[in-house]
C-alpha cells in the first residue's frame, strides 16, 4: 500500500495537499465549497471552477486553491475538489480522488439516504485500494450536513453501518454556512498531524 | 544536462522556454499528476495556471479511462483545436505533462517536433528531482512545519460561534 504524500516540490518551494470533498448526489458538496470561496479572504483564494451539468449537478469537478501563506520557505496550499455524487459518475470520481490528502465525506442527513450515504462511502474505499492508499491510515472526517432536515439520521449510525471507528465527525447545514469551515478545519488539520517525507 | 537542486528549476525552464522560441508558441507549462504547474515559460500573465493545471490533469486522467475502455493503455498526446488558440498536451514520464499553448495551427508540426525532442530531457531532470526530493526537502523541519501550519489553518479557516450546527439529541 502507498503512503500518501502531498505535491512536495522542494526547486519551487511549495507544498500542495489535495482535500476532496466526497459524498453521494445533492448532498451539498459543491455547496460546501462555495461558502468556503465566499467566506475566505480575497488574498488567501483562486478563482474556483464550477463543472456542472444544467441541472446543477457536478459533472465532473469543482476547483479551488487556497494559499495560506509561507512555512519555512515553503509556500502552503490547499486544493479543494468536489466529485460528482451521482453513481454514474464512478470513472470520473476514481480520477479525481488520484493523489488525494484527505477527504471530507458529506453525507446527507435526510431519514431517507442511509443507504446512499453507505453505498457511496464504499465506493470511497473501494476508489481509495485502486489508487494503492490504505483507508485505515488515510484522514478523512464524516459531515452528517442538513441537519435541519426532519426526520433525520441519527449522529452515529453512518458509522454504525460501516463498522468505523474513531473517526471525526462533525454536523453542518452547508446552505447556511453552519459547519463548514468546523469541517474544513478539522480535514486540514488532520492531514497537516500526518505529514511526513518520504 | 541534469542538476540538482535549484539548478534543475532554470534547467526545466530553459528547455520550456526554449521551446515556446523554436515553435513560436504563446505559453509552454509542465504540470503534475495532481494538477500543480510546476513550471511554466513565454506569456503567461493573462493565463489562469492553477485553474488549467487542475483541468488538464483531469482531462488527462479522463482520456486515460477513455484510453482503457478502448484497449489503450494511455494516449500519450492530446490535441485541442480552437479559433485563435490551440493546445498541445503530451504526457512526460509516468506523473508530468506539458502543456503548449499556440496560435498558428500550421505550426502544429512544430510543436510536436520541438515537444517531443525536450520530453527525454526534462523526464531525465524530473526523475532525478523524484530521486533527491527527500535530501532536497531537508530544509523542512516537519514538527515545526506542523506547528506553523496549524497556527496558520487555525488564524484563516475561522470557526465562529454562528458556525454551530450540532442537532442536540436526537
Amino acid at each position: 500500500m502507498k503512503r500518501t504524500m502531498p505535491h512536495l516540490d522542494p526547486t519551487e518551494k511549495q507544498i500542495v495537499f489535495k482535500i476532496v470533498y466526497f459524498g453521494p448526489g445533492m448532498s451539498g458538496k459543491t455547496t460546501n465549497l462555495l461558502y468556503i470561496h465566499k467566506t475566505l479572504t480575497e488574498r488567501y483564494k483562486g478563482d474556483m471552477l464550477v463543472l456542472d451539468t444544467e441541472k446543477e449537478r457536478t459533472l465532473f469537478f469543482d476547483f479551488f486553491p487556497v494559499s495560506l501563506g509561507t512555512v519555512q520557505g515553503y509556500s502552503l496550499k490547499f486544493h479543494l475538489y468536489t466529485i460528482p455524487g451521482q453513481i454514474y459518475y464512478e470513472a470520473s470520481r476514481r480520477i479525481i480522488l488520484e493523489g488525494a490528502d484527505g477527504v471530507v465525506f458529506v453525507a446527507d442527513s435526510q431519514a431517507d439516504r442511509l443507504d446512499d450515504n453507505t453505498e457511496m462511502y464504499r465506493l470511497m474505499i473501494d476508489n481509495l485500494l485502486s489508487h494503492g492508499i490504505d483507508p485505515s491510515g488515510f484522514p478523512v472526517v464524516l459531515q452528517y450536513n442538513k441537519r435541519d432536515h426532519n426526520p433525520r439520521l441519527r449522529l452515529g449510525v453512518i458509522e454504525r453501518e460501516l463498522g468505523l471507528e474513531g473517526i471525526p465527525v462533525t454536523e453542518s447545514i452547508a446552505t447556511q454556512g453552519r459547519g463548514v469551515m468546523r469541517t474544513l478545519q478539522l480535514i486540514s488539520k488532520e492531514i497537516i498531524r500526518r505529514f511526513q517525507i518520504y | 544536462m541534469q542538476l540538482p537542486g535549484k539548478g534543475n528549476t532554470e534547467a526545466i525552464k530553459d528547455l520550456l522556454s526554449s521551446l515556446v522560441r523554436r515553435s513560436e508558441a504563446v505559453t509552454a507549462l509542465l504540470i503534475s499528476r495532481e494538477g500543480v504547474c510546476v513550471s511554466k515559460a513565454g506569456s503567461t500573465e493573462s493565463l489562469n495556471s492553477t485553474a488549467l493545471a487542475a483541468l488538464v490533469a483531469g482531462m488527462f486522467a479522463a482520456t486515460r479511462e477513455v484510453a482503457n475502455i478502448v484497449g489503450e493503455e494511455q494516449f500519450s498526446i492530446l490535441l485541442q483545436q480552437g479559433e485563435k488558440r490551440h493546445i498541445h498536451i503530451s504526457l512526460l514520464g509516468q506523473r508530468y505533462m506539458m502543456v503548449v499553448v499556440f496560435e498558428d495551427y500550421r505550426r502544429i508540426g512544430r510543436v510536436r517536433h520541438e515537444a517531443r525532442s525536450i520530453g527525454p530531457e526534462l523526464v531525465g531532470i524530473l526523475e532525478s528531482r523524484e530521486k533527491t526530493k527527500k535530501e532536497d526537502s531537508e530544509d523542512i523541519s516537519v514538527p515545526e512545519f506542523r506547528e506553523y501550519a496549524l497556527n496558520l489553518i487555525d488564524r484563516i479557516f475561522v470557526v465562529g460561534e454562528e458556525d454551530d450546527a450540532s442537532s442536540g439529541p436526537d
